[in-house]
């Protein structure tokens, strides 16, 4: 008696499977993908079914309440991002499938945002882009270089999937470059483009392995070294000239120290016992901009004592400023004498180090704008 | 005109050989070198540029749009004669002395004669004035250009009849294509003038005295 009933579910169970497993693998199906956009309505038919034909919806497997239909037709009303899936529509008694669309919501691109920079000159260009919002589907960039009427090719980063390098061929030229970039996507396309000169685009990266070290026997001495960027090809037809900032960690205000060549400097002015945060900026000589500051190097002045806070003695200090430099630095601080902490004394321009006599006769001068 | 024109480069040029400093040649191996000179020569092409900035700007406002327009990137349509600037890589890398200072002095020598032409032509006093200044600073350079070359032994380029390069409008020369030819004349200034900040860096690197010889000197003195 057992047995029969065990047998035909059996049975049951192997048609249903059968049944399921047509649906799954007909032939007709390779869902047809759709892009649809962010907060508009959408129907989709049911493939070449009747509008009055029985169906059931799915996405993503799960059930769709029939008062989103119309008739066989799926209405969605303002699509959002958590719209896309695969929906299915079935026959609702057979259970046949009969049309799946892969549906994607998403948006037409922003106009792309675009720049270049040369940080290997005189080798060549590399120019960025990206969308300002996203768009959720994918995109396809594509972009031009023109120097005058010649195309030139823009060679696509191995890495950075959002990034080009030019080659310059010429040197010297006064010919504009225009690098133009469309963007298109399945709901809408956009564009833009850049013009600029030559020696426009020229942004060294920052100096590296800048290190700072506290010179013996000498209390308010900092050594600082660093080393040209090592994508700079060519640092002796093109030299670079350096800007150097440092303060001690509890003061806001930097000094500035602009040099034209030489990749060491020695700060004779730092206050004893105070550790300096000391970073570095690069410059060709006479072409482009100033590259971002390097990362930071701290130091401590060397001191005779374990440190601890003398009031007296960092009273009898000075600081001579040592320059305020005439080409326009990342961070343009002119040293004022007039306020506190600033160091203020005599400004004097590419000035690098003092003689110390100058220096306490400056301190006699200006020992009451002494703080910390 | 085109007659004029040609009498009148011939006349400039001259004008810019025969009012050179009389350079004595100096021993190559003399004290000092032609070192300073090339400082001072960079230092020269690095006031100019400052100097062609302004000017330029103010002479692209006279011309008008699109002239003054940051953007603006015609195609480079006649100007022919005009020395350019641009040059490969690997062929400027290589240029030997010589050849470098004459490039120099060749470009500058057409340039400042084109200049002149300017400003026979140009319409407010103010402007005249700040072409003349810039004139006058371009054949300092000049000067300083045939100073070195003449401390280095090298002879200065001879402009040789009938090739001087002649500003000669063509018969259909339109305003238009005035301005533009003097926006391209003003363009090749100023990429020249940073092409010789590189070119006399380059010689100052060449003729640097090997810095070790002289802190050995130094140290041998003992502390």
């Amino acid at each position: 008696m057992a047995a029969p009933v065990p047998w035909a579910c059996c049975a049951v169970l192997a048609a249903a499977a059968a049944v399921v497993y047509t649906q799954r693998h007909s032939p007709q199906e390779a869902p047809y993908v759709q892009y649809e956009r962010l907060g508009s309505d959408v129907t989709l038919p049911c493939g070449t079914a009747n509008w009055d034909a029985a169906v059931t919806w799915r996405v993503n497997g799960t059930d769709l309440a029939p008062d989103l239909l119309n008739g066989s037709e799926l209405v969605l009303r303002g699509l959002e991002l958590g719209h896309s899936g695969l929906y299915a529509c079935f026959h609702r008694d057979s259970w046949h499938l009969r049309h799946q669309v892969l549906l994607h919501v998403g948006l037409p691109p922003r106009e792309p945002v675009l720049s270049c920079r040369s940080n290997t000159y005189p080798k060549g260009f590399y120019c960025n882009w990206h969308l300002p919002t996203p768009t959720y589907i994918p995109n396809t960039f594509n972009v031009t270089v023109l120097h005058g009427s010649k195309i030139m090719v823009c060679e696509k980063d191995p890495a950075l999937k959002n990034r080009c390098h030019i080659r310059y061929m010429h040197l010297f030229s006064t010919i504009k470059y225009k690098v133009s970039i469309s963007v298109s996507n399945a709901l809408g396309h956009n564009a833009t483009a850049i013009t600029f000169d030559e020696f426009t685009i020229v942004k060294p990266d920052p100096p590296e392995n800048v290190v700072a070290r506290p010179v013996p026997s000498n209390p308010r001495r900092l050594e600082v070294t660093w080393q040209t960027p090592s994508t700079w090809p060519d640092p002796e037809s093109f030299p670079l000239k350096f800007f150097l900032r440092y303060r001690p960690l509890i003061l806001d205000q930097w000094q500035h120290v602009e040099l034209s060549d030489g990749t060491a400097h020695t700060i004779t002015d730092a206050y004893a016992g105070k550790e300096y945060i000391i970073q570095v900026a690069a410059k060709d000589n006479e072409i482009g901009t100033w590259s971002d500051w390097s990362v930071a190097a701290h130091a401590t002045p060397w001191t005779e004592e374990p440190r601890h806070l003398t009031t007296e003695a960092q009273a009898a200090e000075t600081t001579t400023s040592t320059t305020s430099s005439l080409a326009p630095p990342p961070t343009t601080k002119i040293c004022d004498p007039g306020e506190l902490g600033s160091g203020g004394g005599p400004l004097a321009p590419f000035l690098v180090s003092v003689p110390v006599t100058l220096a306490l006769a400056a301190a006699a001068a200006t020992a009451s704008n002494l703080l910390i | 005109m085109d007659e004029g024109d040609s009498w009148g480069m011939l006349a400039c040029l001259c004008t810019v050989l025969w009012h050179l400093p009389a350079v004595p040649a100096l021993n190559r191996t003399g004290d000092l070198g032609p070192g300073p000179s090339i400082q001072k020569t960079y230092d020269l092409t690095r006031y100019l540029e400052h100097q062609l900035r302004s000017l330029a700007g103010t002479y692209l406002n006279y011309l008008g749009p699109p002239f003054n327009e940051p953007d603006f990137n015609p195609p480079r349509l006649g100007a022919e004669t005009l020395p350019r600037a641009t040059v490969d890589l690997e062929v400027w890398r290589s240029l030997n002395d010589k050849l470098r200072l004459t490039q120099n002095y060749e470009a500058y020598s057409h340039l400042l004669c084109y200049l002149r032409g300017l400003n026979r032509q140009a319409a407010t006093a103010e402007l005249r004035r700040s072409l003349a200044h810039f004139c006058t600073s371009l054949q300092g350079l000049l000067g300083s250009i045939a100073g070195v070359m003449a401390a280095l032994g090298y002879p200065l380029p001879q402009p040789l009849p009938g090739t001087e390069p002649t500003w000669t409008p063509g018969p259909a020369h339109s305003d238009f294509l005035q301005k533009m030819d003097d926006f391209w004349l003003l363009k090749e200034l100023q990429t020249w003038l940073w092409r010789s900040a590189k070119d006399f860096n380059r010689l100052k690197k060449k003729m640097q005295p090997p810095a070790a010889a002289v802190t050995v000197h130094l140290g041998a003195h003992g502390f």
